[in-house]
């Protein structure tokens, strides 16, 4: 490594950096011999150059090993304000560990900010910091660390959510994967909120028969969700399960009947009717909250979310920004609460995806959703035969 | 430059900092850029000790200069070239991957750069034996298809097991995460806590639009400042530990003309000293498998180079280089 070739010409021989880091401090011997000849700083003495040059060599490459290794954070990659940070920058303030000894009201005086602005930021970087020198040897928080092997184990534990249409179920490897966001697109009438109610229902299937035991969240952008229509497919799924229970001759599968009623299975979805984009997106970003106090939650619907970004917003940039936004916040929701995230979208007839108002701009909403289990398109032909599903792309394969 | 504070360096009491602050000198680029005679005069202090104070803190805080035989010297030893496993991309990457350098392989959505990153993957972890950190940040990981991939190349569940446990997974879904994630792995090696199998010789960012792209544009420009802060840490991270970091990117509409190009603008173009553009053949259609593979920025060889991939067959014997290496 660097840092040994610079020791040997700073006259010191040290065999790993820790070593270097330990020995006496080579700024002293510099400012001694400051102090002791006067001369120094004629800036002719030949000793007195190499004395510096030695110093400075041997402290340049202290600072790097020091730099490096302690790791100074830079204040830009900590989730600061921005004003609060413009102000700390002016008053020369640029790594992490500078403020780190820094109190709150000291900080305040010298920078400009108000006290609890100051408290604050002193909270995160403490965090930051602290955080990082302890968590070394151990996983990261929430075990977002792992190895290909655990995550592996956890994939073959990992439950699908049935959908009850067996072809639909083959393309999809099981059914739709929990942890992950599928996106169904279609033309408009072809029965996208259908599979996203049938889905809401499906959830709560016990785990005897094969299903999820969870909860549903339905956010519904277009108002199309209607309950009778539930009730419909409830009461047909309770006697689908009813028949099944009945040639299983087992215990556990008439208790877990008992549980699955009518009631039981509406008062278990949560109904959010967003109308425009901005509720859309304030109830996504407040349902991590929301799923902390359901944990029983395994499926979040959004029906519709290209339809609040169609009109009102002209900005284009604006909208890829937050459709992005959005698309992180429901995977890293899906991740987080292990569930799944599933999306509505309606497609103009040509089976374009997501085109809005600049016709040009191929930009599917496929890519900014980037969602990465399986895009199902309805497509349906001009020649109005009934509306044909093809998978567009599936699991195993993973290209399209 | 920081902040001047008692025991920034020897020879910096409390009392003179209080002094220089009073007099309008707050940082260390104040300091050094000011005239010392004056605040000598203005401040009471002595000249000599201003100076010492001068010289030491520009040793302190000054940038290091290298030789360039000794920087040639260290990038032979300590640069490598790892395989990716696919043949074809290794013909566009001359030989690999190289250690030390950022590449970027770019693509439409389901173009296959998740696919050549899990085999990249693949390959390392099994082929070469060394550790992989894949960060993943649009949930697009599936160990069921690293599975797939090693089984393809070995039978042996053990080096399958002992492979996948080489590959370390991380999730980070915004920027900040990404950032931490990056810190963490710097502490990691410093306190050289590290798996006794292999070193760390490759990591896979998969993929940085997603966790850039809801900053960008608009009135806001924090948002360049920190895509530029994750381009600069992923830069500083492959020359200081010699990695190789490979990243993946998506593609967007140019406004003007109507063509597909990499997102994130000119300013990420730069980052990234390879670049690879995957395609989708127009022959087969978008269920096909096969993959145009274009070089499109290189510091080694011409651009403009294409090489196909079938993404059906990654990671079989047909695609590794050796095999393909009889064919030219």
């Amino acid at each position: 490594m660097r840092v040994e070739r610079i020791t040997e010409e700073a006259g010191q021989v040290s065999q790993n950096v820790f070593e270097f880091l330990r020995a006496p401090e080579p700024e002293a011997s510099c400012s001694q011999a400051a102090d002791a000849s006067p001369s120094v700083f004629r800036l002719t003495s030949q000793g007195a150059a190499d004395a510096g040059v030695r110093a400075r060599l041997a402290l340049g490459a202290r600072e790097c090993a020091r730099r490096w290794f302690e790791m100074q954070r830079d204040l830009v990659s900590l989730p600061l304000s921005p004003a609060v940070r413009v102000k700390l920058a002016s008053a020369g303030f640029q790594t992490a560990e500078e403020l780190l000894e820094v109190k709150p009201s000291e900080l305040s005086k010298e920078v400009g900010i108000s006290k609890e602005e100051a408290l604050e930021t002193l909270q995160i970087i403490r965090r930051e910091c602290l955080t990082n020198k302890t968590s070394y040897s151990v996983t990261a928080e929430s075990g977002r660390k792992c190895t290909a092997l655990e995550l592996l184990e956890q994939e073959h534990t990992q439950n699908f959510i049935i959908t009850f249409c067996s072809a639909l179920d083959n393309i999809l490897g099981g059914g739709i994967p929990l942890t992950k966001t599928t996106e169904i697109c279609g033309a408009p009438g072809v029965g996208k909120t259908q599979l996203c109610m049938q889905l809401a229902i499906d959830v709560q299937i016990p785990e005897c028969f094969g299903g999820v035991e969870g909860e549903a969240v339905f956010i519904d952008t277009e108002g199309s969700f209607m309950v009778d229509r539930v009730v419909d497919l409830a009461t047909a799924c309770i006697q689908h399960l009813q028949l099944i229970a009945g040639t299983h001759m087992e215990e556990e599968h008439p208790k877990a009947l008992q549980d699955f009623t009518l009631e039981n299975i509406l008062s278990h979805i949560y109904y959010f009717r967003c109308r425009d984009y901005t509720e859309l997106l304030a109830q996504v970003y407040l349902l991590s909250d929301f799923l902390s106090e359901h944990s029983k939650v395994r499926l979040v619907i959004v029906d519709g979310i290209a339809f609040p970004f169609r009109h009102d917003l002209d900005d284009l940039s604006l909208r890829t920004r937050l459709l992005n936004g959005l698309a992180q916040q429901m995977i890293s929701l899906a991740n987080n609460h292990r569930l799944a995230g599933k999306v509505g979208d309606m497609l103009l007839q040509y089976g374009l995806s997501f085109t809005g108002t600049k016709s040009k701009d191929g930009i599917s909403l496929e890519k900014e959703l980037a969602t990465r289990s399986s895009n199902l398109a309805w497509k349906t032909p001009w020649t109005e035969e009934p509306g044909r599903l093809q998978p567009v792309g599936s699991q195993e394969s993973d290209t399209t | 430059m920081g902040v001047l504070r008692a025991g920034l360096c020897p020879g910096l009491t409390q009392d003179m900092v209080q002094l220089l602050q009073s007099r309008g000198i707050k940082t260390v680029v104040d300091l050094v850029c000011a005239d010392l005679e004056e605040v000598a005069q203005k401040c009471g202090l002595s000249y000599k000790a201003l100076v010492a104070l001068r010289r030491v803190l520009l040793a302190q805080f000054s940038a290091f200069p290298f030789n360039g035989a000794d920087l040639y010297e260290e990038l032979k030893t300590s640069t490598a070239i790892l395989s990716t496993g696919i043949g074809s991309l290794d013909k566009l990457l001359d030989a690999g991957l190289y250690t030390g350098e950022v590449t970027e392989i770019v693509g439409a959505p389901g173009s296959g750069k998740t696919q050549v990153c899990l085999c990249v993957a693949a390959h390392v972890a099994h082929g070469l034996q060394q550790n992989v950190l894949y960060i993943d940040s649009n949930g697009g990981l599936t160990a069921s298809r690293i599975l797939q991939l090693l089984q393809a190349r070995s039978p042996d569940e053990e080096e399958q097991a002992g492979a996948l446990q080489r590959i370390q997974v991380v999730r980070a879904f915004d920027i900040f995460q990404m950032l931490d994630v990056l810190q963490d792995l710097r502490g990691a090696v410093s306190q050289q806590v590290s798996s006794s199998s292999g070193t760390l010789k490759v990591v896979v960012v998969d993929s940085v639009a997603a966790v850039v792209a809801p900053l960008l544009g608009g009135q806001q420009r924090e948002g360049l400042a920190l895509m530029m802060q994750l381009a600069r840490e992923l830069k500083t991270l492959a020359r200081d530990l010699s990695v190789a970091v490979l990243v993946t990117n998506h593609m967007t509409r140019d406004r003007d003309s109507g063509q597909l190009k990499p997102a994130l603008g000119r300013s990420w173009s730069f980052v990234p000293s390879t670049r690879l553009l995957l395609d989708s053949t127009q022959s087969s259609g978008s269920l096909g498998s096969w993959r145009v593979v274009c070089l499109t920025k290189s510091p080694r060889l011409p651009t403009g180079c294409q090489e196909t991939v079938d993404l059906g067959s990654l990671g079989t014997p047909e695609q590794s280089p050796v095999f393909q290496g009889d064919h030219t």
